[in-house]
């Protein structure tokens, strides 16, 4: 039943205030690599967080529209020709435009996004939504998203403010979050009322029409594979669009992810600063497990005297620096969790803690006492027995 | 009860719990069969450093211990007599002379081998260099461990600390000990393994009178009882009287090798006043 004696968590825990300092220090830098990770998935997660809600297996774009940010529309009957495959269900049309919010508060205006279909297809089926359908029939209203930035002013039905210089009737909510090419936040309207708005906005603007449209959605019928039928769409229909299946590594989501991958610093910089506090998680971790050696190595060498070999030695410093990377990385996690909806709350990124994530970091923490408790335990080995005896 | 039983039987099967008659007289270097000796050392030579600042630390010593001698090792400080220790211990490798520990040559032994002939040497030092973080039973049962007797460890540990007087301390940290019985408890470290041969470093010098007096009637005890064969470093003249033999080291060379008898005679003060006129 009882085996070893447990040396390296006793001596870990013997002195409590030193203990909890030193978990302190771990779930420090177990606390910082979870807040740099989460920021740059944030960032990469909320780029993606309307195109997963679409509603279409298959995605038709402009070809020259490369990521979310390109205003270029395509010809919507492109849509109406897709209908007409094998396997197609139905085709729907998302309209989409930048235009100038006022904030009902301070006045000042910001650009936000529009979204926009026919109130009749299920465009973005989300629960607000079709809660909302038949007010947003009525002429100038809109929803507007509860994750929009604090700079769009309040979120919630009843506000009148003006959207491209035009008054607009906010008749509820929704819940979506913020990306890059959002602006400020998200508003939801009928096409009809989209035409209103942007059908006409003066010689400087394009004007839109119903013979165009952003992003075209094609819903297929049950057991049809995405994938194949979006390589039979692009043979037969004019180059001019694009089409992708929506999922996949190939799709249309991941495509957009690739883009600010390959198009922005933001994986740079995060994961520099990743790697940053996880040099700043090894040098505090070795500073703890060497202060241990260093105030027992009296009582280590005792241990070398006696016959203990190197290997148990290391053996104790690898187990305390594993016992403070678990007991450090739970605190460390905790705190994260509350982190992320505080930064998720401020900014409407979308913070995502998925387990695979979790274990990464806890994998990154184990590397890092493992590679602190190598570094310390060349003390222990220097360590000559014959010293004791001086 | 039990290991105390264990640790007679174990011992080599020699009835008279005195040392003989011969190995009370000096035998620095003395013809006795080899299986009779716990150290045999022959033409030692050992140095610090290496190169231009290699310096000669012992000269050419030759020492017989047997078994159930308790030697008492003096000479003034930097005399080597640490070094000496380490030496038999295992503890540092030397390269001229023999040096037979226990019946084994120690001299060109690759470093994991030391270890292994460490484990068969009891330790006690000037510190008692205890766990803060364990308790005395679990100080002693981490010499235990590195038998492998982990079933029995407890048992083994505590009828050691009984025997040693710390029965009603077992649980107790060395925070809460006194010197004394820190001390007691690291003996009790270096003895639980029943090694044959012990080697103390100055084991009286963090002591008052009482408790160093119970110490060495310890080692005493256990010397006589169990055949053990004890080196003992020491400054301290009060526990001289418990030595067959005391050994003098004077710079790296061994300068005299007495019984107590001789040694007394030797050091007695009115001789000394004597000599002092020569120098």
């Amino acid at each position: 039943m009882l085996q070893r004696t447990p040396l390296a968590l006793l001596n870990l825990t013997h002195d409590r205030r030193k203990f909890v300092t030193s978990l302190a220090g771990v779930a420090f830098a177990v606390l910082l690599m979870f807040l740099f990770t989460g920021f740059k998935n944030a960032l990469y997660d909320s780029q993606l967080q309307l195109l997963t809600k679409l509603n279409g297996e298959i995605v038709m774009i402009n070809r020259l529209k490369s990521n979310m940010f390109v205003p270029i529309a395509f010809a919507r009957r492109r849509l109406y020709q897709a209908r007409s495959f094998e396997g197609v269900e139905a085709a729907y049309a998302l309209y989409t435009s930048d235009a100038n919010w006022q904030n009902p508060e301070t006045q000042k205006t910001r650009p936000v996004r529009v979204l926009a279909f026919n109130l009749a297809d299920p465009v973005l089926p989300l629960p607000e939504v079709v809660a909302h359908l038949e007010t947003l029939q009525l002429p100038n209203t809109a929803l507007i998203d509860t994750r929009a930035r604090a700079e769009v002013g309040p979120t919630e039905a009843g506000i009148i403010t003006q959207l491209a210089d035009r008054e607009i009737r906010i008749v509820g909510t929704f819940n979506l979050g913020t990306d890059f090419a959002s602006g400020n936040g998200n508003l939801i309207m009928s096409d009809q009322n989209f035409l209103r708005y942007f059908a006409n906005r003066g010689p400087t603007e394009d004007e839109r029409s119903f013979a165009t449209a952003d992003i075209g959605l094609i819903k297929l019928k049950p057991g049809v594979d995405a994938a194949q039928l979006a390589l039979i769409l692009s043979e037969n229909l004019p180059n001019d669009v694009l089409i992708l299946p929506r999922d996949g590594p190939q799709g249309f989501v991941m495509r957009e992810r690739q883009y600010w991958e390959e198009n922005t610093n933001i994986g740079f910089v995060f994961s520099l600063l990743t790697a940053m506090s996880f040099v700043v998680g090894i040098i505090l971790v070795y500073q703890i497990l060497y202060t241990d050696i260093a105030d027992h190595w009296k009582e280590y060498a005792t241990l070398k005297a006696m016959g203990y070999t190197n290997w148990f030695l290391l053996g104790i410093v690898v187990q305390e620096s594993l016992f403070l990377s678990v007991l450090g990385f739970l605190p460390g996690a905790c705190v994260s969790v509350l982190l992320y909806q505080g930064a998720g709350n401020a900014t409407g990124l979308l913070f995502q803690l998925t387990v695979r994530r979790v274990i990464n970091i806890l994998i990154l923490t184990f590397v890092m006492c493992l590679v602190s408790a190598v570094i310390a335990v060349r003390k222990v080995q220097a360590t000559d027995p014959a010293e004791v005896f001086s | 009860m039990d290991s105390a039983s264990n640790l007679q039987r174990q011992s080599p099967a020699r009835t008279s719990g005195e040392p003989n008659v011969n190995s009370l007289l000096p035998t620095t270097a003395s013809s006795q069969p080899d299986s009779d000796l716990a150290v045999k050392i022959r033409g030692l030579n050992y140095y610090f450093g290496r190169g231009d600042l290699r310096k000669q630390v012992l000269y050419d010593i030759n020492l017989d211990l047997p078994r159930g001698q308790i030697v008492i090792m003096t000479g003034p400080s930097g005399s080597g007599k640490t070094t000496l220790l380490t030496l038999i211990g295992a503890l540092r490798s030397a390269r001229e002379g023999s040096l037979r520990v226990l019946e084994r040559e120690i001299i060109g032994l690759a470093n994991h081998q030391l270890v292994e002939v460490r484990r068969n040497i009891g330790f006690i030092f000037q510190a008692h260099n205890l766990f803060e973080s364990l308790t005395a039973v679990q100080n002693v049962e981490m010499a235990v461990e590195l038998v492998g007797q982990f079933k029995d460890k407890r048992s083994q540990a505590t009828a050691i600390l009984d025997q040693i007087g710390l029965g009603n301390r077992v649980k107790y940290k060395p925070e809460a000990l006194s010197g004394g019985q820190k001390q007691r408890v690291a003996i009790a470290r270096a003895l639980v393994n029943q090694p044959q041969l012990i080697l103390a470093d100055e084991p009286t010098a963090a002591l008052d009178k009482k408790s160093g007096r119970d110490v060495v009637t310890l080692m005493q005890t256990l010397a006589r009882e169990q055949n053990r064969t004890i080196l003992m470093v020491t400054h301290d003249n009060r526990i001289l009287d418990v030595a067959h033999r005391i050994i003098n080291l004077v710079d790296g060379r061994l300068e005299s090798d007495e019984n107590l008898a001789q040694f007394v005679k030797t050091h007695d003060p009115k001789a000394l006043d004597r000599r002092m006129f020569i120098l």
